[in-house]
């Protein structure tokens, strides 16, 4: 059967940490900007983490919640790219393929969860820095649009090794940088069609939802909702 | 002509080139834009290193030659190296290029390499002392890339599901048998790589090469 690669972030978990957003930006080349660029909303982060203070001070409460690309099985920004550079695979990806892109930057005004970022420049790096660059992503030019991957090198390398072993691949093994980064362990990456899967039991949990789930985009990102402090019953 | 030629790529590039060229005139705005980014890459980085790393290319032509993939069919080697003269006698090309069944890449063969045999072997030779002399001194071969993608093309190849797959070498790289230094005999364009994916029902996704 096929893959079908989805995502569940534990809130609960989440310590606003920013591991996931530096781990995405070395494995995946994506260049910053520099201060008055980012400042003009240039500033390119395939992952972020958002945050939300809740109440008011003294009771006040600092919350985060990581944001990615939702992997949409019905993705908004597929339906409007004029040269589907923006495309589903059959693993249920949300495939962005940079030579088919022409930059019109349809997708990033249809996404509605702003992860799409378009290279208004060429990407540059101090040097020596371009040597910590990753051969196994592809370095984007200006003029096109990037997103999160789901690091589908490190899905192909894994797939391979996996064939030339003759095995399947196992639940756990193969992880995206982010979900590889988090010391929390809030990011669980996996594949969704595998019932015994720990992303497919998770997914199913209660404290399950979606991002904006109400439009219909059908993200295959499930976060687990914070609980409330519960004291231990001690007899 | 056939269209794999080099002859027929060249006619074609001219007249593409041509109307590039047209095209580029017209909107010379954009170089405009072009060159205050290139005086910003001009300046001292923090550490006082020359210049930055970008994808931008270093000039129009720079640009024109990649977009056309304009490239010598064979360049000029550190040692000049027999493909021909070796596989006479009846060595293979993983004795040489070792990562091929292995990794992403094939590789291209240090001096420790060549001295695995020429250790014993013809060490009379001008290049073998020549190789001698590079080991001892630490240095390496400087072997430059005859095949490759440029970077727009947004390319990840891997050489071992190939061979995996049982592909032959000769099929993307022509006869070695026939060569001395490696010369670019296959024009791996993309119809060239769907049209043995189609044949060989591995998948077309686009992103099982364009990542």
């Amino acid at each position: 059967m096929a893959h079908r690669w989805g995502m569940v972030v534990d809130l609960d978990r989440c310590t606003g940490c920013e591991a996931c957003v530096t781990a995405c930006h070395a494995e995946n080349n994506i260049p910053t900007v520099g201060a008055a660029e980012a400042a003009r909303g240039r500033a390119m982060h395939w992952i972020r983490v958002e945050r939300y203070w809740e109440g008011e001070f003294p009771e006040a409460r600092l919350t985060f919640r990581p944001v990615l690309c939702q992997q949409c099985d019905n993705a908004p920004c597929e339906a409007v790219c004029p040269t589907y550079a923006s495309h589903q695979t059959d693993e249920g990806l949300n495939a962005q393929v940079y030579n088919r892109c022409i930059g019109t930057r349809y997708c990033a005004n249809a996404c509605m969860y702003n992860v799409r970022f378009f290279n208004f420049f060429h990407p540059q790096w101090e040097k020596p820095l371009q040597l910590q660059l990753n051969p196994d992503v592809s370095l984007r030019e200006s003029g096109v649009m990037e997103k999160c991957t789901f690091c589908v090198q490190r899905i192909r390398a894994a797939k391979l090794e996996a064939r030339a072993e003759a095995r399947e691949l196992v639940d756990g093994a193969l992880q995206p940088a982010c979900a590889q980064a988090c010391p929390a362990g809030a990011l669980v990456f996996g594949d969704l069609n595998d019932p015994e899967s720990r992303v497919a039991r998770l997914s199913e949990s209660p404290r399950g939802t979606r991002l904006l789930e109400e439009y219909g985009a059908e993200p295959k990102i499930t976060y687990l909702q914070r609980q409330g402090w519960h004291e231990p019953d001690i007899q | 002509m056939p269209r794999n030629s080099p002859g027929g790529r060249r006619l074609a590039l001219f007249v593409l080139l041509a109307a590039a060229w047209t095209a580029g005139a017209a909107c010379n705005w954009a170089g405009r834009a072009e060159h205050e980014q290139a005086a910003r890459l001009a300046q001292p980085s923090r550490w006082g290193t020359p210049s930055v790393f970008t994808t931008a290319h270093r000039s129009a032509a720079d640009a024109f030659r990649a977009f056309f993939d304009v490239r010598p069919d064979t360049m000029e080697q550190p040692v000049a190296f027999s493909h021909q003269l070796h596989l006479e006698k009846e060595l293979v090309c993983t004795d040489c290029h070792e990562g091929v069944e292995r990794g992403p890449v094939a590789g291209l063969p240090s001096v420790n390499t060549c001295l695995i045999c020429h250790s014993q072997i013809a060490t009379d030779r001008p290049i073998i002392q020549d190789i001698t002399a590079m080991q001892e001194k630490g240095v390496d071969l400087a072997w430059r890339r005859v095949y490759g993608y440029t970077r727009e093309a947004h390319v990840r190849f891997e050489h071992a599901p190939h061979i995996r797959a049982g592909v032959d070498c000769s099929t993307c790289h022509g006869d070695m048998r026939q060569q001395t230094v490696a010369r670019r005999v296959v024009e791996m364009d993309m119809a060239f790589c769907v049209n043995c994916h189609t044949a060989k029902q591995a998948s077309n996704d686009c992103l099982t090469c364009h990542y």
